[in-house]
């Protein structure tokens, strides 16, 4: 591997980190191809250079939505059951995996995400804002300028699917699953999208460090290469936290939904 | 939200920022003196935030008596250093 400027690095993490926290998904969904296609380097080193930046973007940036009232905490909790057994078992299995399967999973995923994300792009959650409405046990209250709102919690078998899912994928890919559990708990659950994306950010720091243990215990972890990603990452994510609240969500969506579609056909593309 | 959620939710915020700011000084500090020890270190701390994070979330619940959270996030935890012990034997 050829020696990649440290500035370039802190820039990458610093730029995912701020597209990650924005998004509420770690923003490892960009930086692992950022790594691999542009930087050159291994997929199992970004794989686990990624893992590490986006815990690193998922606690920043969740210190300023807890601020905000954005994070359900119990919601999140719940979840992370079926979050950490994916991570652990994609931690796991990753190790058995070649480069070239890898890269399939990767670009097969972020295809059909950006499919997904694409045709809900204009699809908006409608919340219940009646003072007689209990959120229940799940659900929350959420408080948008002079307006508050209750929104319940639907379909939780659901939600625990896409949250094992996710988290399968996060340690077999370093990403934070963000990308799957944002738009299932957005689309199918009831849950606003800021919540959705706050709360999701809150998990993927758990999610993400049920598998890294197992990176780091493997030595996969380069040292140097990890520290500039995530040094990078921590302000980029608390600047794209702070960003998030003044973005319109649709564009945003469809951004990303044209940037998944290229990076995982590319992917896939390099493992054929 | 009750006063007690928000007071968690401040505690939890806290051990976050701790958790970032320490990690964070550590690898600059590694970066700028190209030294392996305090990246290391910064990495392993990062790791560890979001468990300091889980055990913070469920000593709050239990002050809270929350008893089916307190099992849910004890859950969390038990995965959690599974896979940390796991790592140490591979």
């Amino acid at each position: 591997m050829i020696a990649i400027p440290t500035l370039i690095l802190i820039i990458s993490g610093g730029a995912t980190g701020l597209i990650g926290a924005m998004l509420g998904i770690g923003g490892g969904v960009f930086l692992v191809p950022l790594l691999t296609l542009v930087l050159g380097v291994p997929i199992r080193t970004a794989i686990a250079a990624s893992l590490i930046s986006v815990i690193a973007t998922a606690s920043a940036s969740s210190t300023i939505n807890l601020e905000r009232g954005l994070v359900n905490m119990r919601l999140g909790m719940t979840l992370e059951v079926a979050t950490t057994l994916g991570g652990l078992a994609g931690g796991l299995i990753a190790a058995a995996l070649s480069q070239r399967q890898l890269f399939l999973a990767f670009g097969a995923t972020l295809a059909v995400m950006g499919v997904v994300m694409a045709l809900r792009s204009g699809r908006r959650n409608v919340i219940a804002h009646d003072a007689g409405v209990q959120p229940g046990r799940l659900g929350g209250r959420l408080q948008e300028g002079d307006q508050a709102y209750v929104y319940r919690v639907k379909r939780v078998p659901l939600a625990l699917t896409a949250s094992l899912t996710a988290g399968a994928i996060s340690g077999l890919l370093g990403i934070g699953g963000g990308v799957i559990k944002v738009p299932v708990l957005n689309a199918f659950c009831g849950i606003p999208i800021r919540v959705a994306a706050a709360t999701s950010a809150f998990m993927i720091g758990v999610t993400g460090a049920a598998s890294a243990f197992l990176y780091f215990g493997r030595g996969d972890i380069a040292l140097h290469l990890t520290s500039a990603v995530a040094v990078g990452a921590l302000p980029g994510s608390l600047l794209g936290a702070r960003l998030s609240q003044r973005v319109e969500a649709r564009s945003l969506k469809i951004l990303m939904a044209v940037v998944l579609l290229l990076v995982g056909l590319r992917m896939a593309l390099q493992a054929l | 939200m009750s006063s007690h959620a928000r007071t968690l939710e401040r505690i939890v915020e806290v051990a976050l920022t701790a958790g970032v700011a320490v990690s964070g000084a550590l690898l600059v500090i590694g970066l700028l003196l190209g030294s392996t020890a305090p990246m290391w270190w910064g990495v392993l701390l990062l790791i560890a935030t979001p468990v300091l994070r889980v055990l913070v979330v469920t000593v709050g619940l239990a002050l809270d008596r929350d008893w089916l959270f307190v099992g849910v996030s004890l859950f969390v935890l038990s995965v959690l250093l599974s896979s940390a012990y796991v790592s140490g034997r591979l």
